[in-house]
C-alpha cells in the first residue's frame, strides 16, 4: 500500500480520536461531581447545591451532545480505516468494544433522559439515582475503552491463530499489566479535569463579580478535592510509566529522548533529558540539556542501573521520538503545575484568604485559576499522543504492525475522510464552545422555584378521541 | 470454522438474530424520528417546527443508542462483517454518520440559541432526509454483497463507490417514502388533538402509505428479479409460508389505515411498526445462510467460540433490560405536545 495513504489513514484516526476526547472526560468527571453536589441537596435541603447542580448540568449536556455526535464516528472508524485489524482482533477487541456500547452507552443515554428531562417529572430520590447511572456508566464506557487500548499496547492473554487473535485467557487478556495503571490514571484525568473546570468557571464569576457567594463554594470545595486529586494524578503517572518501561522498552526510550544505552566511554548512559532536539537520523538527541543519573534514578531507583536506549531496537521497530518526548514533557509539566495551583490555593484558604469578603482580592489567583481549566485539557491530549505514537509501529504491540492492520484506502479517499471529518469536528468544537459560552454568560438561574419532584402531571399516552378528560397541556418543569 | 459444535451454533444464530433485532429497534423508533425531520422540512410555521423537535426530547438518543448497539454486536459478534463491510460501505456510513451527528447537534442545539434557529431547523430536516437515503441505499448494497481479497482472513480489497446501483439508489428512496410514513403518524401521535399540525400530518399519512404499499411492491419484484437467493427461498418448496407473511403485512397495514381514521394513533403505530417487523424478519431469514448475500455466511463471519461464550453471558440478560427501560422512558415523556412547548431543559 502507499505509504502516504498509509499516514493519512493514521491521521484520520488520531483526528477523529483526539477531537472526541476533548468531551468524555468532562462528561465523565462532572457526571461524579454533580451526583456528589445533588446528594448534598438531598442530605441538607441547602438550595446553593440545587442552584449549582442546575447550572453545571447545563453545561454538562452541552458538552454531553458534542460526546456522542462525535463518538459515534469512532465505532465506525475501526471498521473503515483499521478493517483487517478489526477482523483479526474481533474476538477480544470487538467483544471489549461491544461490552462498552452495551453496558455503558445504552445504559448511559437513557438515564442522561431522565437525569435532564426528568427534573420535576420524577421524585428528587430517582433522579438522585439517574444522576449516579450517568456517573456510573460514563465510569464503565472509560473501563472498557481503556481495556481494548490498553490491550493493544500490553497484548496478553491472546494467541495469533491463521491470522486471527484468539483469547486464551480472558482474566489476562482484561487485567493486562498496562490497564492497571491505565485506567486509573484516565479515570483520575478526568476527575482532574473535571475539578479545574468547575475551578475555572468559578473563578470566573468570582472575577466578574456575580453570584460570588455561591461560586465560592463550589471554588472551596473543588479546590480541596484537588489538593488530593492531583498528587495522586502524579504518582499513578510515575507507576504507569514504570508498567511502559517494563512491557514496552521501546516506547519508553521514545518518550525520554534515550537513543544510546551507553556513552561514548562504555559506562552506562544515565542522563535524564530535559529538553533537546531528537536527532533520529544521527540516533541521538542534539542540544541536550540533561541531568547524569536522573533517568537511572527515575526508572530503576538506582544511581547508575541501565535503560535500555533505542539503539537496542532494530531501525524498523524504533517509534519516533519527537512526538512522545514532547507531548510527555508538556503533560508532566502540567501535572506538576496543577499540583502547585491546587497547594497555592489550599494555602490562601488556610491564611483565611477565600472568604466570601475576602476572595475577590485575589485577583492573580483567579486569573490562574480561570487559565488552568484548559491546561487537564491539553495534559490529556498529550498523554494520548505520548501512548499512540510511543507504540508505533505497531499496532499491537510485538503482533500485529500499522501497516497490516490498515485498510486498502487510496490517498484520494483517506483524504476524503479526513477532509470532511477537518471540518465537521471543527465545527462541533466550534458551537460547544459558543453554546458554552452562551450558558455561562447568563449565569445561574437563581430565581424559578426549587423543583421538588414528582407532582406534575404526566397526560395519558392513550385516550378515546372522544373521551371528555382533559388533555393536560404539557407543563415545562 | 469447521468444528462448530451445537452449542456454538446455536450462540451465533442468537447474536445473528440479536443483532437483526437491533437493527429492527433502531428502524422502528428512530425511523420515525427521521420522517418526522423529513415532514418538518414541509412546515413552514417556526414555531412548530421546534416543536416537531421538542417530540423527541427525551428519547432521540435512547433511540438512536439502538444503532451503536447494533454496530457493538456486529463487531463483537461479526467481526469479519464489521472489517470489510465498513469498509466497502464507507461513503454512505460517512454520510449518514455526519448526518445523524449533524441533527444531534441541531436538536441540542436549537433551543439554545435565538438568532440561528432557522438554520438549525433547515439542517435538522435536511440532514433527516439525507441519514434516511444513504441507510437505504446502504441496506441495498449490502444485499447485493461485495468481493473479497483471498489469504486467511478475507477483507474488503478497497473501492468506494461500488456500493452505487440502481438498486441501492432505489432502496434509498425507498427507506425515505417508508420513514416519511412513520414520522407523520408519530407526529399525529405526539400533538395534542387540537393543533393544525395534527391535520396536515393526516394528509401526509394518505399520501405516503399508497407510496409505501407501492414501494414494497416495487423491492419485492425487483430482488426477485436479481438475486437467485431470493428467488431460491421465495419462490422454492415452502413458498407458502412467504406468501402468508405477505399476506399478514398486508393485513397489518390496513389495520393502520384504520387506526388512523380512527384518530387511534397509537394503534397506527403499533400495526405499522408490526409491518415493518414483519417485512425485516422475513428478510433475515430469506438471507440466511449469508449474513451479507453472496459474501459472508452467519458461521464463517462469526468470532470464536470463546468470545461468543462470554458475549452472551454477559449480555444475554442486558437486553431486555434495555427494552423494559425504553418503555419506561416513553412512559414518562408520554404526554402530548403543543406547538409553543419548549424543548424543555
Ligand atoms: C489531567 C490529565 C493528566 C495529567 C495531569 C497527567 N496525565 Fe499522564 N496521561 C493522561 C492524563 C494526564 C491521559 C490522557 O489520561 C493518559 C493517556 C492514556 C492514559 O492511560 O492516560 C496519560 C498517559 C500517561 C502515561 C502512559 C504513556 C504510554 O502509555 O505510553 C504516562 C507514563 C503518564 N501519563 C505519566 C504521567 C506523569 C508522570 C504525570 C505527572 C507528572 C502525568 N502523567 C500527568
Ligand atoms: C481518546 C483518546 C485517544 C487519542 C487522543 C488517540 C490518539 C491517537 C493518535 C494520535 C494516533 C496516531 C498514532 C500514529 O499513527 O502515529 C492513534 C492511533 C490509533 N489509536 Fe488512538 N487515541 C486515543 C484513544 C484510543 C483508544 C481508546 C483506542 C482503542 C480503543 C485507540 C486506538 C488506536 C488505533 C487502532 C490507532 C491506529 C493505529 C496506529 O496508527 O497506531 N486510540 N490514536
Ligand atoms: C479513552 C478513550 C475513551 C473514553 C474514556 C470514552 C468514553 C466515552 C464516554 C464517557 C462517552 C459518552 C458521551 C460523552 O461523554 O460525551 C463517549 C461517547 C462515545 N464514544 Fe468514546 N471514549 C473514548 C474513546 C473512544 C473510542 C476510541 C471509541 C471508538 C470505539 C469511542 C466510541 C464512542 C461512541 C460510539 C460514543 C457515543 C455513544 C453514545 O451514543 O452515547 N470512544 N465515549
Amino acid at each position: 500500500m502507499d505509504p502516504l495513504a498509509i499516514l493519512l489513514t493514521r491521521l484520520d484516526f488520531a483526528w477523529v480520536t483526539s477531537l472526541h476526547f476533548l468531551y468524555p472526560p468532562l462528561t465523565i468527571g462532572l457526571s461524579a461531581l454533580l451526583f456528589v453536589s445533588e446528594w448534598r441537596w438531598l442530605a441538607t435541603n441547602d438550595e446553593g447545591w440545587y442552584r449549582l447542580v442546575r447550572f453545571f448540568e447545563k453545561l454538562f449536556i452541552i458538552n454531553f451532545g458534542a460526546g456522542v455526535a462525535t463518538g459515534v464516528t469512532m465505532e465506525m472508524a475501526f471498521g473503515i480505516l483499521y478493517g483487517p485489524f478489526s477482523q483479526a482482533a474481533g474476538p477480544f477487541f470487538g467483544v471489549v468494544l461491544g461490552y462498552e456500547t452495551i453496558t455503558a452507552f445504552m445504559y448511559e443515554a437513557g438515564f442522561i433522559g431522565l437525569m435532564v428531562f426528568g427534573w420535576g417529572k420524577i421524585s428528587r430520590g430517582m433522579h438522585l439515582f439517574a444522576t449516579f447511572n450517568v456517573m456510573l456508566s460514563s465510569t464503565l464506557s472509560a473501563f472498557w475503552i481503556m481495556d481494548a487500548n490498553s490491550w493493544m499496547q500490553t497484548p496478553t492473554g491472546v494467541e495469533l491463530r491463521n491470522g486471527v487473535f484468539h483469547v486464551t485467557d480472558w482474566w489476562a487478556a482484561i487485567f493486562n499489566p498496562n490497564f492497571i495503571y491505565g485506567f486509573p490514571h484516565m479515570w483520575i484525568a478526568a476527575l482532574e479535569l473535571a475539578l479545574f473546570f468547575v475551578i475555572g468557571v468559578a473563578a470566573w464569576f468570582v472575577l466578574k463579580g456575580r453570584q460570588v457567594a455561591l461560586f465560592r463554594r463550589a471554588l472551596q470545595y473543588a479546590l480541596l478535592a484537588a489538593v488530593v486529586i492531583t498528587p495522586l494524578q502524579i504518582y499513578l503517572g510515575d507507576a504507569l510509566g514504570h508498567v511502559v518501561g517494563e512491557t514496552q522498552p521501546a516506547a519508553l526510550a521514545a518518550m525520554e529522548g534515550h537513543y544510546q544505552t551507553y556513552d561514548a566511554d562504555g559506562t552506562i548512559n544515565t542522563a535524564w533529558t530535559i529538553i533537546g532536539w531528537p536527532n533520529d537520523a544521527a540516533n541521538t538527541m542534539d542540544w541536550a540539556i540533561s541531568i547524569p543519573h536522573a533517568l537511572s534514578l527515575i526508572e530503576t531507583y538506582s544511581w547508575n542501573g541501565k535503560v535500555p536506549g533505542l539503539d537496542q531496537f532494530k531501525p524498523e521497530n524504533r517509534p519516533p521520538v519527537w512526538v512522545p518526548f514532547y507531548s510527555f514533557r508538556v503533560m508532566v509539566a502540567i501535572g506538576f503545575f496543577l499540583f502547585g495551583v491546587a497547594l497555592w490555593g489550599a494555602y490562601l484558604m488556610w491564611r483565611g484568604r477565600l472568604s466570601a469578603t475576602t476572595i475577590a482580592g485575589n485577583r492573580w489567583f483567579l486569573r490562574i485559576l480561570v487559565f488552568s481549566a484548559f491546561l487537564p485539557y491539553l495534559a490529556i491530549w498529550t498523554g494520548w499522543w505520548t501512548r499512540e505514537v510511543g507504540r508505533q509501529p505497531w499496532l499491537v504491540d510485538g503482533m500485529m504492525r500499522v501497516s497490516e492492520g490498515v485498510s486498502r484506502m487510496t490517498v484520494f479517499e483517506a483524504a476524503l475522510w479526513l477532509g470532511a471529518f477537518f471540518v465537521f469536528e471543527l465545527l462541533v468544537w466550534y458551537f460547544t464552545w459558543y453554546f458554552l459560552a452562551k450558558v455561562l454568560r447568563a449565569g445561574p438561574d437563581m430565581d424559578s422555584p426549587v423543583v421538588t419532584g414528582g407532582d406534575e402531571l404526566l397526560g395519558h399516552l392513550e385516550n378515546a378521541p372522544d373521551s371528555d378528560e382533559d388533555e393536560p397541556a404539557y407543563v415545562r418543569p | 470454522m469447521n468444528d462448530l459444535s451445537q452449542a456454538h451454533n446455536f450462540l451465533i444464530y442468537a447474536w445473528w438474530f440479536a443483532l437483526g433485532f437491533s437493527f429492527l429497534m433502531y428502524i422502528m423508533l428512530d425511523g420515525a424520528d427521521l420522517g418526522a425531520g423529513v415532514f418538518s422540512l414541509f412546515v413552514h410555521d417556526h414555531q412548530e417546527r421546534g416543536a416537531i423537535m421538542a417530540t423527541m426530547a427525551g428519547t432521540w438518543d435512547a433511540n438512536e443508542t439502538w444503532l451503536v448497539v447494533a454496530g457493538g454486536i456486529l463487531f463483537g459478534t461479526f467481526p469479519m462483517v464489521y472489517g470489510s463491510a465498513f469498509h466497502y460501505l464507507m461513503l454512505p456510513l460517512i454520510i449518514v454518520l455526519l448526518s445523524i451527528m449533524m441533527r444531534a447537534v441541531s436538536l441540542e442545539f436549537r433551543h439554545l440559541s435565538q438568532r440561528t434557529q432557522w438554520l438549525w431547523d433547515g439542517l435538522f430536516g435536511v440532514a433527516s432526509l439525507t441519514t434516511l437515503f444513504f441507510a437505504g441505499m446502504a441496506m441495498g448494497a449490502v444485499l447485493q454483497g461485495y468481493p473479497l481479497t483471498g489469504g486467511q482472513v478475507p477483507t474488503y480489497p478497497g473501492g468506494m463507490l461500488r456500493f452505487v446501483s440502481a438498486f441501492s439508489v432505489w432502496t434509498g428512496i425507498g427507506a425515505v417514502i417508508a420513514a416519511s410514513l412513520a414520522g407523520s403518524l408519530f407526529i399525529r401521535a405526539r400533538f395534542e388533538r387540537t393543533e393544525a399540525i395534527r391535520v396536515r400530518a393526516a394528509v401526509w399519512v394518505d399520501r405516503t402509505f399508497y407510496l409505501a404499499l407501492a414501494a414494497v411492491v416495487v423491492t419485492g419484484i425487483w430482488s426477485l428479479a436479481i438475486f437467485e437467493w431470493v428467488r431460491a427461498k421465495w419462490l422454492g418448496p415452502y413458498f407458502w409460508i412467504w406468501l402468508l407473511l405477505a399476506i399478514v403485512v398486508v393485513l397489518a397495514t390496513f389495520q393502520m389505515r384504520r387506526a388512523t381514521r380512527k384518530e387511534r394513533d397509537l394503534a397506527a403505530i403499533l400495526w405499522l411498526n408490526a409491518a415493518i417487523a414483519i417485512m425485516w424478519l422475513s428478510m433475515m431469514f430469506t438471507m440466511l445462510p449469508w449474513i451479507v448475500p453472496n459474501t459472508w455466511t452467519v458461521q464463517a463471519a462469526a468470532s470464536p467460540a470463546v468470545s461468543l461464550v462470554t458475549f452472551t453471558l454477559a449480555m444475554g440478560s442486558f437486553l431486555p433490560v434495555m427494552l423494559a427501560y425504553n418503555w419506561y422512558q416513553i412512559w414518562v415523556f408520554r404526554a402530548r405536545i403543543n406547538k409553543l412547548t419548549g424543548y424543555g431543559h
